[in-house]
């Protein structure tokens, strides 16, 4: 295989990769994964008894797993206006998920100190905030880009 | 970009909803073009070409400040 070759194969596999969806079943999928987690989340903070981080940590799991599934979801109708709408989505909740995680742990902090009134421990978010922030604004300004579309 | 894509398909006599279907497109994204809100693709626009048997440069203009 000569470079030429192997040059055009890699950019197919490359504008694969950049072009790829799921089917738009699978965002009702995707929704009902996000439910139920969120419904889990709700069990086991007022139902559930004892040691059961393991179940918040895999119910935070699955809560990302259903958002990206429907965040990567084909619209019913998918045309190009639909996939530049969601190119504009992802470069927003890319931009306010970086300013989020700069300025929310100095939030928490003051407000932190002011609710409690003695110097409380500065602390970073966690991934598992900062990635359902990015994937909750992808969503709405999605949804919001295309109702004013 | 300003264009008289509405213009064209009161010629032909077609609504949003066939002009969208005739090109491959939702009838939201034919609305978006119209009200200048939305500028197409050149696959895009060549499609409207050929659907409304017209060079592109006869329904797309750049505006004034372009």
């Amino acid at each position: 295989m000569n470079t030429k070759k192997i040059m055009e194969c890699e950019q197919k596999r490359f504008t694969k990769l950049i072009n790829f969806r799921l089917s738009s079943k699978f965002m009702s999928v995707g929704i009902a994964i996000g439910v139920l987690s969120i419904v889990l989340m709700f069990v086991r903070a007022f139902a559930l008894e004892g040691d059961t981080i393991w179940l918040k940590l895999l119910v935070q799991k699955t809560l990302l797993i259903g958002m990206l599934i429907m965040s990567i979801s084909k619209d019913k109708e998918e045309d190009e206006m639909v996939v530049t709408l969601r190119s504009q989505s992802y470069a927003i909740a890319f931009v306010i998920g970086v300013v989020y995680a700069l300025v929310m742990p100095y939030v928490e902090f003051g407000v932190d100190s002011v609710v409690t009134s003695n110097v409380s421990e500065f602390k970073n978010l966690g991934d598992f905030q900062v990635l359902l922030f990015m994937l909750m604004i992808q969503l709405l300004f999605f949804h919001n880009l295309k109702r004013y579309r | 970009m300003v264009n008289t894509i509405k213009v064209e398909r009161a010629i032909l006599n077609l609504t949003q909803d066939d002009l969208a279907k005739k090109i491959g497109v939702s009838r939201q994204t034919i609305n978006s073009i119209e009200a200048n809100r939305y500028v197409p693709s050149t696959v895009l626009a060549l499609k409207l070409s050929e659907v409304f048997g017209k060079p592109v440069n006869d329904f797309f203009k750049l505006a004034e400040n372009e």
